[in-house]
């Protein structure tokens, strides 16, 4: 029983990242190994707590003796475990894929495991936790690693991607503590389900304050428009599997904070409006740059931007439809996106100048890491039979139910943006001439493995889709009924 | 009195991440820009302590010369929150000024102006 | 031109927040929340005099865990950021400052450094008894280093022992947290396991100090060697590297 208990996915990580420099100096490949252990286990358990999971019963688990509201609680529900399965499994795949991650050395290798332990304890710890202002520091926790892993390479603008993400980050954090300020000024305390019974007796007033300040700060993490022009920079600047951790990991994180906060948090009127507004707005700004983007990172980037916009929409319709096509669309672009990163990382690494353009032919030459971009490309804009394709159902049918036809509208003419732009580089990678000086750098055994992973559940669940849809029915449930959180955070509660 | 206290202390507190903010949105020197968000965190952690105030409290700690007595105490948790948040303050200010290194070192100057690879 | 938008568009957030903030008026007490508890508890159950400790430590640990975690990340991504291959390093010049401090500062900093040194420690020993804690007595220690560094050129801190304590301290820290999971009385992460002891003794608050001196460390630690990577970064001129 010790061992299931949720406090692991956040303590274990810290501890590891720790002692990992000790780790290097008894003997080296330990850096390498003891992440993939911890990763491992981390997926294990996660996976056997999730399966194991009693529906209305999610595991709470309170903090040094003291019950909420007084002391920190994590909550391992469905809605916040899927998040964390679907965390670790991405976690331990990017280690399998950066596992000999030979071209940086050891010194190096050792500071990307480590921050990569400690960003994953963090998102984690995002997603769990039941305090709000435990929250923020995790959410920080986050950031930072995005400042430092941005900047890893040198030799490209890393360094000035990095420092434009950093400002904007520093201005999230000042709203969400101006926000996270008020609140405990108004109700006296900082545990979730408390603030959401006590929310009621806010002034409106301040309560739309609060509310604005809150969804400016998290909306900078969760990509939203218009304060996302560090995403493309970031993206692009950052490692491959750095950047698949920022879609996979960072992203989800972000949106699930927006989402926890404005469903169970703080309800108030017009706030889904507003989130509807910027969703859609995200989608345009995002999809249209995308098709303009002359290198290949960056237009992953704005596609990347897209989906959360299209994530941002489903979970503004407030119905149990939209929350489940949004969860659909999380569950879809952490797996695609991380696969079409991944890719990208090895068909950018043999090309000089990361652009479109050097791409052609490579169907040929790097034929594994084409047919996977390719695959994902599929995926992401909704054909089937991959899983993408039910994300974009689901939303098209919770549109339909909201009433909201110019969305659907909308929703179908970026799909045609979308496939405009992946089938140019599709079209280049396998219908052009290759260019000839080309250095191929084919993809070493652990990538491919993780990548074949990746594609195998991605056409799993696009042709046999009931394998998720059970899970995100009961987390669509679990997010939606408030009073049931509330209740089992605070049991003793009387509700009148 | 009252209400000049609030107004002062808040209208500080305030004007202090005014300040700020128009030096990070406005100043071209990278390192005054990095000058600039310390500074609204200072604005904000002094926020943070004058909303736990409460008046005649003292700090919240049991001395021998307090234990027994019945004292009113200031809120403690607005004090743990801004430890927290100063610490926090003090890595993102690390690594910005790592960063402004790694782009002194790139670009041989601070103006950012002048470091425009990306669009800003 | 544009001063003026910005000052303009500043000015009326800043009104709207202002106006949100002077509807909680300074120094009244309007809220019964969450601080009643802990003023009550802390001197009572967990025998720690500072609430403040018992808050960062106790009640709210887990912030505190996650704080040392941002210090570590920080200082791990600074080294990420301004590393240097170890080729290059032989041929930078490792000296911090182009001239010797003179000899009243040197001799100034070997006195006071001592003296700093050991009211960090005094500060995050009695972290749980006087204002003060893990966080602050590391910086002073840090700011000890810091003296050190800016009036020797040749003041070298060995990475390697630094790395030890904060690995250490930092192990501690989660170490002592699970063992709550397994001693203590509720089976939780953080919590107490040690006797509480009397209040206002040195001995007292069972782990809350413990941690509190393994969070002193670390922060030492950390502080230190940000602020050597830092100030032992080359200079002038464009980095080879780089371009």
């Amino acid at each position: 029983m010790v061992i299931t208990d949720p406090v692991y996915f956040i303590a274990l990580p810290l501890l590891t990242a720790f002692l990992l420099p000790l780790f290097g100096k008894i003997y080296k490949p330990l850096i390498g190994i003891i992440p993939g252990l911890v990763f491992a286990f981390l997926a294990y358990i996660s996976f056997d707590l999730y399966l194991n999971l009693v529906p209305g019963k999610p595991i709470i688990i309170q903090m040094a003796g003291w019950a909420p509201p007084w002391g920190i609680n994590l909550v391992f529900s469905e809605f916040s475990g899927l998040i964390v399965t679907l965390i670790t499994f991405l976690a331990f795949l990017v280690w399998v894929y950066s596992y000999n991650f030979k071209k940086v050395g050891f010194d190096n290798s050792k500071k990307y495991f480590t921050l990569l332990m400690l960003m994953v304890a963090g998102s984690i710890g995002v997603v769990l936790t039941g305090d709000i202002f435990n929250m923020f520091v995790f959410l920080e926790i986050t950031a930072i690693y995005s400042y430092g892993l941005t900047a890893f390479y040198k030799g490209r603008d890393s360094a000035e991607a990095a420092f434009k993400y950093l400002l904007l980050g520093s201005l999230s954090s000042v709203f969400i503590l101006l926000a996270i300020l008020l609140l405990y000024k108004q109700v006296g305390t900082l545990n979730m389900a408390d603030i959401a019974v006590k929310a009621q007796s806010i002034d409106p007033k301040m309560k739309s304050i609060i509310a604005i300040l809150f969804f400016v700060g998290l909306g900078i993490e969760a990509e939203m428009f218009p304060m996302n022009g560090w995403v493309p920079d970031a993206y692009s600047q950052a490692p491959g599997p750095v950047a698949a951790s920022f879609a996979g990991m960072l992203a989800k994180s972000g949106i699930y904070a927006l989402i926890r906060v404005f469903y169970t948090v703080l309800e108030v009127k017009g706030v889904f409006d507003l989130l509807l507004i910027m969703g859609l707005l995200t989608i345009i700004f995002a999809e249209f740059s995308a098709m303009r983007q002359k290198h290949l990172r960056r237009m992953l980037a704005y596609s990347s931007i897209g989906q959360m916009g299209l994530i941002m929409v489903a979970f503004s319709f407030n119905t149990k439809a939209g929350i489940f096509a949004g969860l659909f669309l999380m569950f879809n672009h952490a797996i695609i996106k991380t696969l079409l990163f991944l890719s990208s990382g090895f068909l950018t690494y043999s090309t000089k100048q990361k652009k479109i353009r050097d791409l052609d032919g490579f169907g040929k030459i790097m034929p594994f890491t084409s047919l996977m971009f390719g695959l994902g490309a599929f995926a992401i804009v909704g054909l089937p039979p991959f899983s993408g394709f039910w994300g974009k159902l689901n939303m098209l049918v919770a549109t339909a139910d909201s009433n909201l036809y110019f969305v659907i509208a909308l929703i179908l003419l970026v799909a045609v943006v979308e496939i405009v732009y992946y089938f140019k580089v599709i079209g280049r990678l396998y219908f052009r001439q290759q260019h000839k000086d080309v250095e191929v750098h084919n993809p070493t055994w652990n990538a491919i493995l993780a990548m074949s992973i990746l594609a195998i559940v991605i056409i799993g669940v696009g042709i046999y889709p009931d394998l998720i849809t059970d899970y995100l029915t009961k987390a669509t449930n679990e997010l939606f009924d408030k009073a049931g959180y509330i209740h089992s955070v605070l049991p003793n509660l009387s509700l009148n | 009195m009252q209400e000049f206290l609030t107004y002062s202390i808040y209208g500080t507190a305030f004007f202090l991440m005014l300040l700020g903010l128009y030096a990070v949105l406005m100043k071209k020197n990278l390192v005054k820009i990095v000058i600039g968000l310390t500074v609204l965190d200072s604005g904000l952690n002094l926020l943070f302590v004058a909303v736990g105030y409460i008046s005649g409290g003292t700090a919240p700690i049991f001395s021998p010369a307090v234990v027994g007595k019945h004292v009113i105490m200031t809120d403690p948790v607005p004090q743990a929150l801004v430890l927290t948040a100063i610490v926090i303050g003090f890595g993102v200010t690390a690594v910005a000024l790592a960063l402004v290194v790694r782009l002194y070192r790139k670009h041989n100057t601070t103006n950012i102006d002048e470091i425009k690879n990306l669009k800003w | 031109m544009k001063k003026v938008v910005v000052i303009g568009s500043l000015g009326v957030i800043v009104y709207y927040l202002l106006s949100a903030f002077v509807a909680i008026p300074f120094g009244a007490d309007i809220i019964k929340g969450v601080k009643e508890f802990y003023l009550q508890k802390s001197p009572d159950d967990l025998k720690v005099a500072n609430v403040v400790t018992s808050i960062v430590v106790n009640f709210r640990g887990f912030d505190t865990l996650g704080e040392v975690t941002v210090l570590f990340l920080a200082s791990t991504a600074l080294g990420s950021i301004l590393y240097h291959r170890r080729s290059q390093h032989s041929g930078l010049n490792p000296q911090r400052t182009s001239v010797e401090a003179s000899a009243i500062v040197q001799t100034g900093a070997k006195i006071i450094f001592p003296f700093t040194v050991i009211l960090g420690a005094y500060i995050f020993i009695h972290g749980h008894l006087t204002p003060g804690g893990g966080f602050q007595g590391g910086a002073i220690i840090a700011t000890g280093f810091l003296l050190m560094l800016i009036s020797y050129r040749k003041f070298f801190i060995k990475h390697n022992a630094l790395t030890w304590i904060e690995a250490i301290a930092g192990s501690t820290f989660v170490i002592l947290g699970l063992f709550g999971l397994i001693y203590a009385k509720n089976h939780d992460f953080l919590e107490n396991f040690l006797p509480a002891g009397k209040l206002n003794d040195l001995l007292s608050g069972g782990i809350i100090g413990i941690i509190y001196i393994a969070v002193g460390f670390k922060v030492g630690a950390e502080i230190t060697g940000i602020l050597d990577t830092l100030l032992t970064v080359k200079e002038t001129g464009l980095d080879p590297e780089e371009n």
